[in-house]
């Protein structure tokens, strides 16, 4: 076990080199951003010496690097500065919207491998068949069109015309839970109550599954193709010569190895939805930090966007190496070491 | 080549592909014949017939000021095939040569390199593209900008792992014996290598591109009005579903269209080319 | 999917299950654009403006259906000169924290307001100090006579003090943050209303305040759901489906229409705002008043207001008569502005620019969508008298940035601006005097000796008609010096669900002249 927590502390490093780098561009980025972020955070009407109080709280007028200075110092005490945008400190923003967006991306994530996986088996199992295209076909359908594009239709379908599922927010007006975790479903089970997890169910089914979309179809396409490309190899040719029955040279000789590849990309693919949650966070009204993301950036709140970027950050390293040890247990021949670099 | 196109039109999917394709290009190419009412391109308005459903001659509607939406529409495909072909067209050389030279030089070069490239590839494409589009005023050359900001760090990765691979062949080690230069090896002998996978990622990205431009200017950050594009065009038109529809739904299948088209036929050529992942 | 789907079936019948018994409290449900600001010194636009009217009270509140302010927390005030008015508080009234209101909270909530220098604080500038003359008597000392000071304190919220002082948090001097921490997710006012929750990106949740010292009436909603950035859609549906009340005013008019015609009722608030089209008059051309002249004649006024109708009776828009809205102290009477194609020309003639050498940039304000309209509509307007303009799309922050310079201000910007506290000041003066050129609101740098003499006079004049008078000869001069094309007098439109009526925005005789006060939910009423 030795070389796998040296490797892993390897990978660790790696990534807080490559935050440190992601934090430098993007501070780079909000500094020269046009627009006096103290005056636009103060109103329009705010006086002259309340905007330049606020520039020198925030040492505006230093160089680069001091203010790249100040900013490591206060992040190494844990404090990301206050949001101009909610007038509150951003840690607690990022601590009350990374939950919904997190939920999210993780149910998202969950019908991504539990129905994009699934299909892309079948697929490859049936290659050649009308079941094979048709599901080549739709898969590709859902990778063709944006988020948002597939959030305004299927709530549209389900919410206007057919009143399935409720058009917005995480949980119905009449069912009130403490917040603890900010995550509904653990929130909801927590305080014992089932009808309010339900709901909380209910209010995430269509979001989710708008966002999922996309990744579904990538993942039924990669696996399709990466199994289709095994069945190729002679190994399988051979198994089947033996006459091993059909599911079982699916499942232990073309699927696993198939899965490694995949299971990369399904990661990559994974982290970019925290990114991209936002397109449908906007239509379901989800308060998310994606969502919070946009806001600050577009009202260039220095400290949120900074904050916000590196969460995110953060979070896809942490998926990505989440990735590289599902990887390395499912086949140890693939050592952290050559994935490392 | 012409060998692949043979191949591509038997394929029941990369022939849909094909034809897809070739209707976005042609109508984006001939917009000015095809469409009834070129003018409402750019900055005119009719309020005597705003906000109308599909009716002749306004196939697809019209819009909140009275623009034909078809016209509107058909020219859209031209920015949007505008602005792959330069994204591609930038963001792929630079993404090659930089995972040419991290892949086959290695030490030092490839640890900076590849860092770097972790650091564009591990902030999320959107924000990426939304903070450069914040800091640069939203046009569409910056928006080529941003969207290729986000993009060459995938080739750079796919290069990258070819490279690596390829360096220790025979082929590399005998041109290394000859003596032959470092450039020479990148470019000559191993770049004609990751051809077919390049090609095929280039295909299946065009796509992607012309998604995340929609998604940027969802977000009001893309081409500026009166210019027609897909995403602004939906973005708004959201607002006023369920009633004026046809605003948002035509719009969503032109993107669907051609996003559909090159993916299709992005994913024949993978198999044809015999590229994995 | 077996599971998905039983799980789906489950939460169906666990919401069907809630429809059953959930008629026993009222729940007023409606939406405004993010972010919610709890602070009441740092409230600045319509949402903040809402919360800050429910969760605070304010020493004086504007007259109903009629021009003018009453006492409110104030039991009486008085002001011999116009430079010191002194107000005699309420006996009767508590803060929600149960402290009782003191002259000591007006003083605090006044220096807060000045200290922090944000929001609205800078319709106080005239005003020199506040001091607690006795435990229920405080007295204001102006700067200068200060005609509007009255109507600005409907701006001035009054905050518990002793709850502040018990939550300070860190930062420099005895008053440390001044309770900014603290207010931002807490109310500490002594308002109808008491917040129960605040998610300044999701919602904000009030209930009654069961103390209140004027009693809340049964009918007004038990619990308030103030919600944040919802889309248009999705409010048009969820109004449709009776699972939200009141919508913002940020609907464009074709929702409105839709949902109107499913039944909603439209509720207005006149006279508080007006759509400026501004011309910098520092630049080629508009620095050449004829071709001022030129495109407020060629601006096509009516089809601007039919742009934006949403039914017979209702618009977002109506004519305007001058730099003021109808209603407003000032505002002219008489004949709206019309379009006068031959005069456009007459005066384009006479101007120093040739139209075929003019470079116009004809700018819109990304976060307003409605206003790329009326970018295309001038445009084509100005083309008829052979000027050419380019549209261009500015987002709000880089508007604001490049009107600080004369020379980045774009040649044309549209703006709406609201009186934040009803009186004529608040927008010419900060609009069209010399001295407050550069900002978002004066983006024309309008220079008039004579502007800026009736305009500072306007503000030391204490007799109401005599005012009317200097601000009917501002307007009439604004209207000559054509700074701004005058386009139309906004209404704003609410679409609403029949299960609420508020008389404030539908019956004029109960209206009040303050943008956003008519959202006093405890004067609503809420049908079972």
């Amino acid at each position: 076990m030795s070389p796998f927590f040296r490797l892993l502390a390897k990978r660790l490093g790696t990534s807080l080199i490559v935050l440190i780098g992601v934090s430098l561009l993007i501070f780079a980025i909000a500094r020269v951003i046009p627009g006096d972020p103290a005056r636009i955070a103060l109103g329009p009407n705010a006086t002259a010496e309340a905007v330049l109080a606020l520039r020198e709280k925030l040492h505006l007028d230093a160089s680069f690097l001091t203010q790249y200075g100040y900013f490591l110092a206060d992040l190494a005490r844990g404090d990301l500065g206050i949001s101009l945008y909610t007038n509150r400190p951003v840690m607690t923003d990022i601590a009350q919207f990374l939950p919904a967006t997190l939920e999210l991306v993780l149910v998202s994530g969950l019908m991504m491998v539990a129905i994009g996986l699934p299909l892309g088996i079948l697929s490859a199992r049936r290659r050649g068949t009308w079941v094979d295209h048709t599901i080549r076909l739709v898969t590709m359908l859902g990778v063709s069109a944006p988020a948002f594009v597939w959030a305004v239709v299927l709530m549209l379908a389900f919410s206007y015309f057919l009143k399935i599922f409720p058009i917005a927010g995480r949980l119905s007006d009449s069912i009130t839970v403490p917040s603890m975790t900010g995550f509904m479903l653990i929130d909801t089970l927590l305080a014992g109550n089932l009808r309010a997890f339900a709901d909380a169910v209910w209010h995430l089914i269509l979001p989710a599954f708008a966002l999922a979309l996309s990744g579904i179809g990538q993942a039924a396409r990669l696996v399709r193709s990466n199994m289709v490309e095994t069945y190729e190899r002679p190994y399988i040719e051979m198994a089947e010569a033996y006459g091993f029955p059909e599911k079982r040279i699916a499942r232990r000789y073309a699927f696993r190895p198939s899965l490694i590849p995949s299971l990369t990309i399904i990661g990559l693919d994974f982290a970019a939805m925290l990114g991209s949650a936002f397109l449908v966070e906007a239509v379901y009204a989800w308060p998310g930090l994606s969502r919070y993301g946009v806001a600050v950036i577009l009202r260039k709140d220095l400290n949120a966007i900074v904050g916000t970027v590196l969460i995110i950050s953060a979070m896809f390293l942490i998926v990505n190496i989440i990735v590289d040890i599902l990887v390395s247990i499912i086949n140890p021949r693939i050592r952290l070491s050559q994935r490392a670099s | 080549m012409k060998k692949t196109l043979v191949i591509l039109t038997r394929n029941p999917l990369s022939l849909i592909g094909l034809i897809l394709v070739g209707i976005v290009v042609l109508s984006a190419l001939f917009a000015d014949v095809i469409t009834p009412f070129p003018a409402h391109v750019g900055a005119v308005v009719d309020f005597a017939n705003f906000n109308q459903p599909p009716h002749w001659p306004n196939i697809f509607g019209t819009d909140l000021v009275g623009r034909d939406l078809f016209t509107r529409v058909v020219y859209a495909y031209r920015i949007s095939l505008i602005l792959g072909i330069v994204v591609l067209a930038i963001a792929v050389p630079i993404g090659v040569a930089i995972g040419l030279a991290a892949g086959y030089l290695g030490g030092w070069t490839e640890y900076l390199l590849m860092r770097l490239t972790d650091v564009f590839l591990s902030i999320p494409p959107l924000v990426l593209a939304m903070s450069i589009m914040g800091l640069l005023q939203p046009t569409l050359t910056n928006g080529m900008i941003a969207v290729t900001a986000m993009w060459w760090p995938w080739y750079t990765r796919l290069v990258y792992n070819i490279a690596r691979s390829e360096k220790e062949e025979g082929y590399v080690l005998a041109a290394e014996v000859i003596g032959a230069s470092k450039l020479h090896i990148m470019f000559r002998e191993i770049l004609p290598n990751c051809v077919p996978s390049i090609i095929t990622k280039m295909t299946l990205d065009f796509g992607f591109v012309i998604l995340i431009a929609s998604s940027l200017s969802f977000l009001g950050l893309g081409v500026q009005p009166p210019t027609p594009d897909l995403g602004s065009m939906v973005a708004e038109g959201a607002k006023y579903l369920p009633d004026s529809w046809w605003l948002t739904v035509f719009p969503g299948l032109a993107i669907l269209i051609a996003v559909f088209g090159f993916n299709l036929i992005g994913d024949a050529l993978r198999e044809i080319l015999g590229v994995d992942q | 999917m077996t599971s998905v789907l039983k799980t789906i079936a489950a939460a169906l019948l666990a919401a069907t299950a809630f429809c059953a018994h959930a008629n026993a409290e009222t729940v007023l449900r409606l939406d405004e654009s993010p972010v919610g600001e709890l602070d009441p010194a740092k409230a600045s636009d319509y949402a903040d403006s809402i919360l800050m009217f429910n969760l605070y009270d304010t020493l004086v509140i504007p007259k109903q259906g009629q021009p003018g302010y009453d006492p409110f927390l104030a039991a009486s005030f008085e002001s011999a000169d116009g430079k010191t008015y002194t107000f005699k508080l309420r006996t009767d009234v508590k803060f929600q924290s149960g402290h009782p209101l003191t002259a000591d909270d007006v003083v605090f909530s006044f220096d807060r307001m000045m200290k922090l220098g944000q929001g609205l604080s800078y319709l106080f500038e005239n005003v020199e100090k506040a001091a607690a003359i006795d435990a229920s008597t405080v007295k204001f000392t102006l700067k200068t006579v200060y005609a509007p000071f009255i109507s600005a304190l409907t701006r001035l919220p009054i905050v518990d003090k002793a709850l502040v002082l018990q939550n300070l948090a860190e930062g420099e001097g005895d008053m440390k943050d001044w309770g900014q921490a603290y207010l931002s997710t807490h109310t500490a006012g002594t308002g109808a209303y008491t917040v129960v929750s605040h998610n300044p990106q999701e919602e904000t949740v009030m209930a009654k305040n069961a103390d209140y010292f004027l009693k809340v009436p049964a009918v007004a909603p038990d619990t308030v759901r103030l919600r944040y950035g919802l889309e248009a859609a999705t409010v048009r549906t969820l109004i449709a489906q009776g699972e939200h009340e009141i919508s913002s005013q940020w609907l464009p008019p074709e929702v409105l229409k839709s949902l109107a015609a499913d039944g909603a009722q439209l509720l207005t608030e006149k006279g508080t705002t007006e759509f400026y089209i501004k011309l910098n008059t520092t630049k080629p051309p508009f620095d050449d008043l004829e071709c001022r002249l030129a495109v407020t004649y060629a601006f096509d006024y009516e089809s601007g207001v039919k742009m934006v109708a949403v039914s017979d009776q209702v618009s977002q828009g109506s004519p305007a008569t001058g730099a003021l809205p109808v209603g407003m102290l000032g505002a002219l009477g008489g004949e709206p502005l019309k379009r006068d194609v031959e005069k456009a020309k007459e005066h384009l003639a006479k101007c120093k620019y040739k139209p075929e050498d003019m470079k116009v940039e004809l700018t819109w304000i990304g976060e307003v969508p409605l206003e790329e309209r009326f970018a295309l509509l001038m445009q084509a307007n100005f083309a008829e008298i052979g000027i050419q303009a380019e549209v261009r799309k500015l987002p709000w922050a880089l508007f604001s940035e490049q009107v600080s310079k004369p020379e980045n201000t774009p040649n044309i910007s549209q703006v709406f601006v609201n009186t934040m506290s009803g009186d004529p000041d608040t927008l010419l003066y900060s609009m069209y005097h010399s001295s407050a050129a550069g900002t978002w609101m004066s983006p024309e740098y309008l220079k008039d000796a004579e502007v800026d003499a009736l305009l500072e006079k306007g503000r030391t004049t204490l007799d109401e008609a005599e005012r009317a008078k200097v601000y009917e000869a501002a307007n009439k001069r604004l209207i000559a010096l054509a700074p701004s094309i005058f386009a139309q007098d906004q209404t704003a439109v609410f679409a609403a669900s029949n299960k609420v009526s508020v008389p404030a925005l539908s019956d004029p005789a109960k209206a009040f002249a303050l943008a956003g006060f008519g959202f006093n939910f405890r004067l609503m009423e809420m049908k079972q």
